[in-house]
């Protein structure tokens, strides 16, 4: 059975991923693998691990809605939180699991903007070694 | 969220149920080597911006003489001696780096929670002076010498600087370990240069200003001022906020390699670095143009200085300098500060939502927005009353910054309390040095707070609610906090009913690690 690696972070651009990936997955008879990446940003002193319990329980909150909404869509999953940066945590599950591809949304952001925010799907499509379909948030 | 959840110390197995399969937590661990939380410690103080706005208010302190660099030297000495308590604090208790849980845990929660509002009053206070040297030095960098002169101008850069550096931190971008490196390298080899260039003209050129003298050994010497103690712990109020900031180093704790052990290390080197840095600039700049010209220029020395010492376009360095500085130093100012009231919304002491982490940012938005708010209002209020209330802030600052420090050296002494008779180490290490500290520090805040209770020793010369600009802001803010703080314990009983707690005896015996300490309902 292969394995289609989704970031979701509880936006409506996860839920897009999400959704497409399932899709995908049913018809392919694929397993979606639901990837939060969370690594609280910054040096610079203070508060580090409360900040980066903070980011857990979000982490938790947003995955527990992510397994919800793929249940709802009937397709098998599983969930991984991984302490990195967005895609690098896609990127490293994408490799343990040698999943088929990366599924990720799209905030439809100018590309200076992202560049500067640090888009993840930029940098997914520059850097993975194996196909990544990028899916636009619908509106 | 989840209801209050209070985080309770040697206790791991209460966590929260997590989402299958988490990755190991210790997977950013050991990113951070001993030499990052050096560079964080010393960058975070930034020794540039420091130095040039806080020299000049050394020497214009009455009776302060030529004895500036012994003032450098004399503050460090309590700062070295609550970088133990720091240290020890840190091995307790990796998880929060700041004196708020610490204080908390030892010294109950009023005290804590004083501690918390002590460090956010100080850092909504300094980023006047920040935002203040940001503002001119960018005009500065322009040959815009007119503008960085005119308050409205500034003002607008100001705030424009604010606004901009809370958005970054906002949005959670931040520069690499490796540009931080950059930065600070070129930061002190910047200093290095202009030390070594002023002490060329004094001694072997000659063609220093008019007031240069040659380094005097008793410029180093804490006691024969003219001013005698009450001018030098003046001093040393300034002297405490020059190096303030170097606890960042220690506030990243879990994330160096060795959590318990590494940052407190480092924070105690990269103390040791700042004063070499802080006496080496103060002597040569005095020696260059001796102390009345630096009183007369206290706003910024290093910008009054650049143009004599370096010459075009070298000068340029040193205001690109002292901007980088005071951009890292706005960052580890609004970070951590956010940090701190994210820490205190997570115990349950402040309302819920400074506890908010944005969905994609990964940031604590409303702590973080809410600082920069505060921030940019404060600022522009502080700018446009006059450049010598902007002095007084600094050393009103400083009543704020020993308040937090002394009783964080306080804490460690409590918290340890039935370990200091076990080993003369102990003794000394967790006993009488964090406790030297702290008296220290509470001295200088008294002394300096019946000096500057009398307005005609502040710069503005007047006087508010009775007493001196420094006193009304530095200790004023303290008591609005008290006020605050009467009100939380309406709105967070069970906060403000924690009990104290003592240190695991392992903790210095070796055998236990200081765990990050872990939110339990």
């Amino acid at each position: 059975m292969g394995e289609i690696i989704v970031g979701y972070d509880g936006s409506e651009v996860g839920r897009a991923a999400l959704r497409e990936a399932s899709a995908l997955a049913k018809e392919l008879g694929d397993r979606v693998v639901i990837v939060f990446g969370y690594a609280p940003g910054g040096y610079g002193g203070g508060e580090i691990p409360t900040h980066r319990e903070a980011v857990e329980e979000l982490g938790e909150k947003i995955t527990a809605e992510a397994t919800e909404l793929a249940e709802s869509l009937g397709v098998e999953h599983t969930v991984e939180l991984l302490p990195l940066r967005p895609d690098h945590a896609l990127l490293k599950a994408a490799e343990e699991r040698d999943a088929r591809m990366i599924v990720v949304g799209s905030y439809g952001e100018p590309p200076l903007r992202g560049v500067i925010l640090g888009s993840t799907p930029h940098k997914l499509l520059h850097t993975a070694d194996r196909p990544v379909l990028v899916v636009p948030a619908s509106n | 969220m989840e209801s209050a959840a209070v985080p309770t110390p040697h206790d791991s197995s209460s966590a929260g149920a997590r989402a299958p399969e988490v990755g190991g937590k210790g997977l950013k661990a050991g990113a951070l080597g001993y030499l990052s939380n050096l560079v964080i410690g010393v960058a975070s103080t930034a020794p540039a911006y420091s130095i040039a706005v806080t020299l000049g208010f050394v020497t214009a302190i009455a009776g302060m003489g030529f004895h500036a660099p012994a003032v450098m030297i004399v503050s460090f000495i309590p700062m070295l001696l609550i970088a133990a308590a720091y240290n020890y604090m840190n091995k307790a208790d990796p998880d929060c780096g700041t004196s708020f849980t610490w204080v908390t845990r030892a010294l109950g929660p009023r005290l804590g929670w004083l501690t918390g509002w002590a460090i956010v009053a100080a850092d909504v206070v300094v980023m006047a002076t920040l935002a203040y040297i940001a503002g001119v030095y960018t005009f500065l960098l322009f040959g815009m010498h007119a503008a960085a002169a005119n308050i409205l101008d500034v003002s607008i850069i100001a705030a424009i600087w604010i606004v901009l550096m809370t958005w970054i931190c906002y949005v959670g971008i931040e520069l690499s370990a490796r540009i931080q490196y950059g930065l600070l390298g070129i930061e002190i080899l910047t200093l290095g240069l202009f030390a070594i260039v002023a002490l060329w003209k004094v001694y072997v050129s000659g063609s220093a200003l008019s007031g240069s003298s040659h380094i005097a050994l008793s410029w180093f010497s804490p006691f024969d001022l003219p001013g005698g103690t009450t001018a030098l712990v003046s001093g040393v109020l300034l002297g405490v906020f020059i190096y303030w900031g170097w606890d960042s180093g220690v506030c990243v704790n879990e994330e160096s390699e060795d959590s318990a052990n590494g940052p407190g290390k480092a924070a105690v080197m990269s103390t040791i670095l700042l004063v070499l840095i802080y006496v080496v600039v103060a002597a040569s700049s005095q020696a260059y143009a001796g102390p009345e010209f630096l009183t007369n220029n206290a706003e910024d020395v290093l910008g009054a200085l650049g143009g004599s010492v370096l010459g075009s376009p070298l000068d340029k360095l040193l205001i690109i300098t002292v901007l980088t500085s005071a951009s890292a130093s706005t960052q580890t100012t609004i970070l951590p500060t956010a940090r701190t009231t994210l820490s205190m919304a997570r115990f349950g002491s402040i309302p819920k939502a400074f506890g908010r982490i944005h969905p994609r940012y990964l940031t604590p938005d409303v702590s973080t927005l809410a600082m920069g708010a505060i921030s940019l209002v404060w600022t522009l209020i502080i700018i446009n009353l006059s450049t010598s209330v902007l002095s007084d802030a600094i050393t009103g600052l400083g009543f704020q910054i020993a308040f937090y420090y002394g009783l964080t050296g306080f804490a460690c002494v409590v918290y340890y309390r039935r370990e200091i008779f076990k080993s003369v180490r102990n003794f000394i290490m967790v006993g009488v040095a964090p406790l030297l500290g702290g008296l220290a520090l509470a001295f200088v805040f008294v002394k300096a707070l019946i000096t500057y209770s009398d307005p005609a020793e502040t710069e503005t010369g007047s006087s508010f609610l009775g007493v001196g600009v420094p006193v009304a802001i530095g200790v004023g803010l303290l008591l609005v906090g008290v006020v605050v703080m009467v009100f939380a314990n309406v709105a967070y009983p069970k906060f403000f009913a924690r009990k104290t707690e003592v240190v695991n005896p392992g903790i210095l015996e070796g055998t236990v690690k200081g765990e990050a300490s872990v939110m339990a309902d």
